[in-house]
């Protein structure tokens, strides 16, 4: 565990990044240089009014504005690093304005002006910054509800995913493989009744009511979730939609691992009404379907090269579009220039 | 003819099983699971394992797989698969799975114990047995679109000739699904064996090779 956090910073170290403090010490070197020029200069040539201390004032101020800066950026991202930025920003100022007082000779004190107006344009961005979230408590806590709806209902479209699943096993196992057994048992029946055709004749009708069943069980089965989709995922279920399209279709899948039973199901839905338009009104032209993550998203992208001018308010795209709403994905359904239709939909989805 | 069974539940297993011994074929060994299948064909030889797609642990599609492999170790053992699907990823794997007997039927049409037991025994002879479902299927597929130019140069006739040929049926059971006379039917059959330049060995194994040649270029 140890070696683990010691080895991460230097792997994401980039090689080439450049060194600050070392640009910091040059930088200070070289004025120091130019400061004991100048005060030489001044020894050997005049010695009166002491002028290289503007000099000297020139030099501090950019090196005073990047230690300040410096000092912001390493705050930790969002309101803090903001304010700290602009409160740099400010004291670099009402520092300069102080030293330029007191390098002219003092007098009267007009750096007063600045430094107070600044001050309270200071004031005022970090009181709105700071202190107004935690006035409005209303907004932060539809803000966490929001958030916590979104994860709850994630959760129950994925516990519903995995239980239709499990209910397609359990048809499959439970209710559809005992049909199987009857449709067998009947069978043996009717090969016994030879002699009575009457009879074995009431047995194949029965027969053949059983297979009815087995074959609405394996409809009903199959709309729930693909064989191929539950057994093998996403790409091999996109694959074989390709298979079953009358027109020629090309899967180009990238992706690292099988996501939420609720997103899977999902994007096959979107694959499969797509490229059922497609082969609808494409007049048989190719399509070709993308899948690939990106950023926490899983990007589905169907396009044909027919003649396109999809209707995206069809009832088919409505429902699909709801489908991936419900998830928090998009949907879009576009014409691509030169000809044909893109489907695009986004989901997100935690892997 | 011997064969083996390959199937978790024990229900359809032992039904299946008491089904082929009534009829005379010879069960030589049962499994339940993939694993099951390695062993008993290596132990047994037999000319046909009879296999559910989906077996344990995962139930997805292992029983395939295991098949496919058992076909790579054992040249020539006959496949059929009993599925509650058509799959025509599936079908195509079989397909392209080498030589010897294939058949994929639904595994209702165990009910229909003689046309059941007709295919166990095709298969085992290295013909094919595939589910008119599961030909209807790659019928759509092929539709319209281009694929093998041999393929191409069949009449919508023949191709559906070559269809019920895949399903494993006669000759007389094609010309009875076609309304046409069995002579009509031989001549069909003899220009997709033309078509698709066939070598002239034996009909069987033609037929066969007819089949196959159809069916790997639907499941392409």
């Amino acid at each position: 565990m140890s070696t683990q956090v010691e080895e991460q910073p230097v792997a994401e170290k980039p090689p080439a990044r450049t060194d600050w403090g070392a640009v910091l010490a040059l930088e200070c070197a070289i004025s120091a240089l130019i400061v004991l020029i100048t005060v030489f200069l001044w020894g050997v040539t005049t010695a009166g009014y002491f002028w290289p201390m503007w000099v000297i004032f020139a030099l501090a101020v950019p090196i005073v504005i990047q230690l300040a800066i410096r000092w912001a950026i390493r705050k930790p991202p969002g309101h803090p690093r903001a304010l700290a930025i602009v409160g740099a920003v400010f004291g670099c100022l009402a520092l300069i304005d102080l030293a330029i007082y007191a390098l002219s000779g003092g007098g009267y004190f007009w750096p007063l002006w600045p430094i107070a107006s600044t001050g309270l344009a200071f004031g005022a961005y970090a009181i709105v910054v700071v202190a107004l979230p935690h006035l409005r408590p209303r907004e932060r806590e539809l803000e966490e509800r929001v958030s916590e709806l979104t994860r709850t209902r994630m959760g129950a479209l994925d516990v519903q995913a995995a239980e239709l699943r499990r209910i397609e096993r359990d048809l499959h196992d439970g209710a559809q493989s005992r049909l199987v057994a009857l449709s067998m048992q009947l069978g043996r029946a009717e090969e016994r009744l030879e002699g009575q055709p009457e009879v074995a004749e009431l047995v194949r009708r029965a027969r053949e009511e059983a297979g009815n069943a087995i074959a609405e069980l394996r409809d009903l089965a199959r709309g729930i979730a693909p064989p191929v989709l539950a057994d093998r995922g996403l790409a091999a279920a996109a694959e074989a939609l390709g298979k079953r399209s009358p027109m020629p279709v090309t899967v180009d899948a990238e992706l690292s691992q099988r996501p939420l039973p609720v997103v899977e199901t999902a994007a096959y839905f979107v694959v499969a009404e797509s490229l059922t338009n497609a082969a609808k009104h494409g007049g048989g032209a190719p399509a070709h379907v993308d899948l690939s993550e990106h950023d926490g998203r899983l990007i589905i992208e169907v396009r044909d090269e027919g003649p396109g001018g999809a209707d995206a308010s069809g009832t088919g795209l409505t429902g699909l579009r709801h489908r991936v709403e419900a998830l928090d994905g998009t949907l879009t359904v576009a014409d691509v220039v030169g000809g044909g239709t893109l489907v695009h939909a986004e989901l997100p989805c935690a892997w | 003819m011997r064969v083996v069974i390959v199937e978790d539940q024990a229900l359809l297993r032992e039904g299946i099983v008491a089904l082929l011994r009534e009829q005379g074929v010879e069960v030589v060994a049962q499994a339940e699971d993939a694993e099951g299948l390695l062993r008993i064909v290596n132990g047994h030889k037999p000319d046909a394992a009879i296999v559910d797609v989906r077996l344990p642990p995962t139930f997805t599609d292992e029983g395939l797989r295991a098949a496919i492999e058992a076909r790579e170790r054992w040249p020539g053992l006959g496949i059929l698969i009993l599925s509650q699907y058509v799959e025509p990823v599936y079908t195509a794997e079989l397909l392209a799975s080498g030589e010897g007997g294939i058949g994929y039927l639904l595994k209702e049409r165990v009910g229909e114990v003689r046309a059941f037991v007709d295919a166990v025994e095709r298969v085992a002879r290295g013909g094919t047995a595939l589910d008119r479902e599961v030909v209807a299927e790659l019928m759509r597929t092929r539709g319209g679109r281009p694929g093998d130019a041999a393929l191409d140069e069949l009449t919508p006739r023949e191709r559906e000739v070559l269809g019920l040929m895949a399903e494993g049926r006669t000759n007389a059971a094609i010309a009875r699904a076609l309304v046409v006379t069995p002579g009509a039917v031989e001549k069909h059959i003899s220009s997709i064996f033309g078509k698709l330049d066939l070598p002239s060995t034996d009909d069987d194994h033609r037929r066969v090779l007819a089949v196959l040649t159809y069916l790997r270029a639907a499941g392409d």
